[in-house]
């Protein structure tokens, strides 16, 4: 096990941010916004601006910075602020506003007058449900409705009626923001024609070429420098409003911009994840046998329809065991913010649905619910011939059901003086994916190793782990690598996201560290060299001849006078894909106390056993399993976006929108069942950025259940959901 | 107006605004970027620091009413040798982004020296989105814990 590497630079300050960068000559930078939901921007004055002390430059849709939609292959097209008038949400970007220093620029900004042509807005997804319309594709490519029926079945309603035992039920989960405790900024450097951009982001030289595109300059004059991000969670996927402003502006200025979103802008001005509405419809034999699963989901979606938020795609899609299945995903376009990943999208609200469901299903069945899973896991997605390459999700529950007392749960929870207590649990599931990476590992002739991949590492731990898996492959002690991450000049890393880091570019380090001992191989043995036309082979970091000589790769490298020697390597998903299905597993357990008389619901103890393949550092990877869970307590107990009528956020701020404190979380224990998984990439990693969080809201709300009789189907739950009618 | 302020042990003189605060002034004039600005009206924590060696947030703190000592987080270690709860942080794995970091020490710099009787309600002030709290309330723990052993 090793500590986090960047830990050092964290506990002392050092660690330099995007908006930590103070270049001379900076000058500030602040984002208008938009104070109606849906309409037209008719003007915009800013003559009190511009005389303003300090304003160096005011930019609108009517005197804009010229900018183009980029696109990338995973987050697809990315929208740009300022070239047109219209308004699709309130807290969209219309303006920005540079000036000498910080307090001027915020200051100038408020004396922009803007004038609209409103339009009614549409906020509600209750409201919106009726004009539903159907899903694009998702991701994997499968239509909106997904129908998988026994022969002989005609419709899943036949399914249904035929089943002995059926619960049907409406869940609804809240929007949220990713609320990372860096707020979206930027410091854009021009200098000789090249831009330097320090802004946190998921993947840097992702982040390179969209800027690049979006002011139409070569890829080459770009540079994107982000070795730490302050949380992330998917809502710096795409290149945030302040990098894009920043980086024009500066180029339109010819001095160093910063700018940063404030809080609040952050609630609106970058990404959210959606609103769900699911219905879900269970049908199952008196011995538990699930015989139809249907799972119908409606997702809030901007106006842009640019992201849905997939829950039964995610979940009852490839989760349980049955014969008859139709799963569907509509989307309802509201004017509110963009959408976009976060933390399991579709898994987390899908989860919360079906294993609440699940719950029904067994307190209708009088049946255990981890036997009830149990009864129906699956040995490979219903429908498909593919399999799951290592599953090992029975074993989760049974190590989580001993250690965390199931045997003691009772129907109808216990009492402990004021506080009923009540047991809950559930599956998680996230799919295991990688995405196409390449790495650099060098060889120095000081007998250090450098491993180097442009990749983020937004409090993941991929610095420790490139260095661990280096360090492995090169078969040297992990502290004679360096890790470098976070800079767009790097071999692509592409994007820290779908819990993928670790596999994607643990591949491609097993890939280059061979390649590189190769040629150190070769250098030996060649003429002159001090293994002149020896066999020759390489271990414990050395070149050893058949004839018992052995000197380190850095003595063979200042014998052949080469200062380093290094290798790229690449992977990318292949033929496993056409083997296997992939995912990775889980059982979440929790205990939680409401209070008899105020309905308070505390979360006294929680426990996750995971079955994600191999852990490369185990303390850096338990953290992140519980942050993970804790977001899910946050989801069942604490936040969701607030959107009022008008479009305007009710609690777009820390002090309203709800997250968890440390007063908030019990102790929380997390277990690894491990299982490397390598028919799903070399590494036998899956991942273990977003499991974490999938399932705990549903076993929070099963718990709950257990404890007072009351199944709440919505979260966040509040105390107003447990009072007596 | 002209303002001295006394910064991890040095003397900084600067001419701000009345409105500029203390992170602020910290951050954009003096380049002491360990406190950071996680929402700006002291609801996160992000930037907590200590004045005359109480913490305050300093994003509620005009810089020109400073007039005892500050410490941040880079005036905590005395050369290479972290303090007792930078360690510990290390140890405990008490972070991942860690941007909130700066903050959440600060503060439990002060739980420590306090002997406060609940950290995790000492402590509900720095908010962390990735959720390190319980490795937080175990790095203030292995810090006490060390203290009580001597």
């Amino acid at each position: 096990m090793t500590a986090r590497l960047d830990s050092p630079l964290k506990v002392t300050g050092r660690a330099r941010y995007g908006s930590d960068h103070n270049p001379p000559g900076m000058v500030f930078g602040y984002v208008v916004l938009s104070t109606v939901a849906h309409g037209e921007v008719t003007a915009m004055d800013v003559t009190a601006v511009r005389d303003a002390p300090g304003v160096l430059a005011v930019y609108t849709p009517f005197e804009s910075l010229e900018l183009h939609t980029p696109h990338n292959p995973i987050m697809g097209a990315t929208w740009v602020p300022l070239q047109d008038t219209d308004v699709a949400y309130r807290g969209q970007p219309i303006g920005f506003v540079v000036a000498e220093t910080f307090e001027q620029a915020r200051d100038a900004a408020s004396l922009v007058e803007v004038s609209y042509r409103e339009r009614t807005p549409l906020t509600s997804l209750e409201d919106g449900l009726a004009a539903a319309e159907d899903a694009p594709p998702s991701m994997d490519g499968s239509p909106h409705t997904v129908t998988v029926l026994a022969s002989g079945v005609e419709s899943i309603e036949d399914a249904l009626a035929a089943s002995p035992v059926v619960v049907e039920a409406t869940y609804t989960t809240a929007p949220q923001n990713h609320a990372a405790m860096e707020p979206h900024s930027a410091v854009a450097v021009w200098e000789s024609g090249t831009l330097t951009v320090y802004s946190g982001n998921q993947g840097s030289d992702l982040q390179a070429a969209s800027l690049a595109q979006a002011l139409a300059e070569p890829l080459s004059a770009v540079h994107a420098v982000n070795p730490f991000v302050g949380g992330a969670f998917g809502g710096k996927g795409a290149t945030s409003v302040p990098a894009f402003l920043a980086a024009a502006a500066a180029r339109d200025l010819g001095r160093p911009v910063k700018a940063a979103l404030t809080r609040e802008q952050v609630f609106t001005a970058t990404g959210t994840r959606a609103a769900t509405v699911q219905r879900l419809a269970l049908g199952a034999e008196k011995d538990g046998t699930l015989v139809a699963l249907r799972h119908d989901s409606w997702s809030s979606t901007p106006m842009s329809r640019a992201f849905i938020e997939q829950t039964s795609h995610s979940t009852s899609r490839e989760w349980y065991t049955t014969p008859n299945m139709v799963i569907s995903q509509k989307m309802v376009p509201l004017n509110i913010p963009p959408t976009t990943f976060m933390r399991a999208p579709g898994e987390a609200p899908g989860s919360f649905a079906l294993e609440s469901a699940i719950d029904e299903l067994a307190v209708e069945l009088g049946m255990d619910p981890i036997e009830l899973r149990r009864r129906n896991s699956s040995l490979a997605p219903p429908g498909k011939d593919l399999q799951w390459s290592s599953k090992h999700l029975d074993e989760c529950f049974g190590i989580g059901a001993e250690r965390f007392g199931w045997s003691q749960r009772s129907e109808g929870g216990r009492v402990d003086g004021d506080w009923l207590v009540g047991l809950g649990t559930a599956t998680a599931m996230f799919p295991a994916l990688r995405f196409p990476a390449s790495v650099r590992v060098t060889l120095n002739a000081d007998d250090t190793a450098e491993v180097a991949t442009s990749g983020a590492d937004p409090g993941t731990g991929l610095l420790s782990v490139l260095s661990l898996i280096g360090a492995d492959s090169l078969d040297i002690a992990p502290e004679r690598v360096t890790p470098r991450l976070g800079d767009s000049a790097l071999p692509s890393g592409g994007m820290s996201g779908g819990s993928t880091a670790t596999a994607s570019a643990g591949s491609a380090i097993m890939v280059a560290a061979p390649e590189v001992i190769d040629e150190l191989l070769t250098l030996a043995a060649a003429p002159g060299a001090p293994f002149e036309g020896a066999e020759v082979s390489y271990a414990d970091g050395r070149v050893l001849a058949t004839d018992g000589r052995s000197l380190t790769f850095g003595e063979v490298l200042r014998a052949v006078d080469r200062s380093s020697i290094a290798a790229v390597g690449s992977s990318a998903p292949g033929e496993e894909m056409s083997k296997h299905s992939f995912s990775s597993f889980g059982a979440q357990f929790c205990e939680v106390r409401v209070h008899r008389w105020t309905r308070e619901v505390r979360v006294s103890r929680m426990l996750g056993v995971f079955d994600a393949g191999r852990i490369i550092n185990e303390q850096p990877a338990r953290s992140q399993l519980m942050g993970g869970m804790i977001w899910g307590v946050s989801a069942a107990l604490h936040e969701g976006m607030e959107i009022e009528a008008d479009g305007r956020l009710a609690n777009g701020d820390f002090a309203s929108y709800l997250i968890p404190v440390n007063a908030d979380i019990p102790d929380v224990d997390v277990q690894f069942v491990q299982y490397p998984d390598t028919l799903h990439n070399p590494v036998g990693a899956r991942g273990v950025g977003e499991i974490g969080i999938v399932g705990v809201a549903a076993a929070i709300a099963n718990a709950v259940f257990n404890a007072t009789g009351t199944r709440v189907r919505n979260i966040p739950i509040a105390i107003e959901d447990l009072l007596d009618e | 107006m002209d303002i001295s302020l006394q910064i991890n042990g040095k003397s900084e003189r600067l001419s701000v605004e009345p409105g500029v605060t203390l992170l602020d002034a910290l951050r954009e004039r003096l380049d002491v970027t360990g406190p950071k600005k996680g929402c700006d009206r002291g609801q996160c924590g992000a930037c907590t620091v200590h004045v005359g060696g109480r913490p305050v947030l300093a994003c509620l703190t005009l810089a020109a009413t400073v007039r005892e000592p500050v410490t941040t987080v880079e005036g905590l270690a005395s050369g290479d040798d972290l303090h007792p709860v930078q360690q510990a942080f290390v140890d405990q794995d008490a972070l991942q982004c860690g941007f909130c970091t700066s903050g959440q020490i600060m503060s439990a710099v002060a739980a420590v020296e306090q002997d406060v009787p609940d950290v995790r309600e000492f402590m509900s002030g720095n908010l962390c989105r990735c959720s390190a709290y319980p490795n937080i309330v175990a790095a203030v723990d292995q810090v006490r814990g060390a203290d009580a052993s001597v």
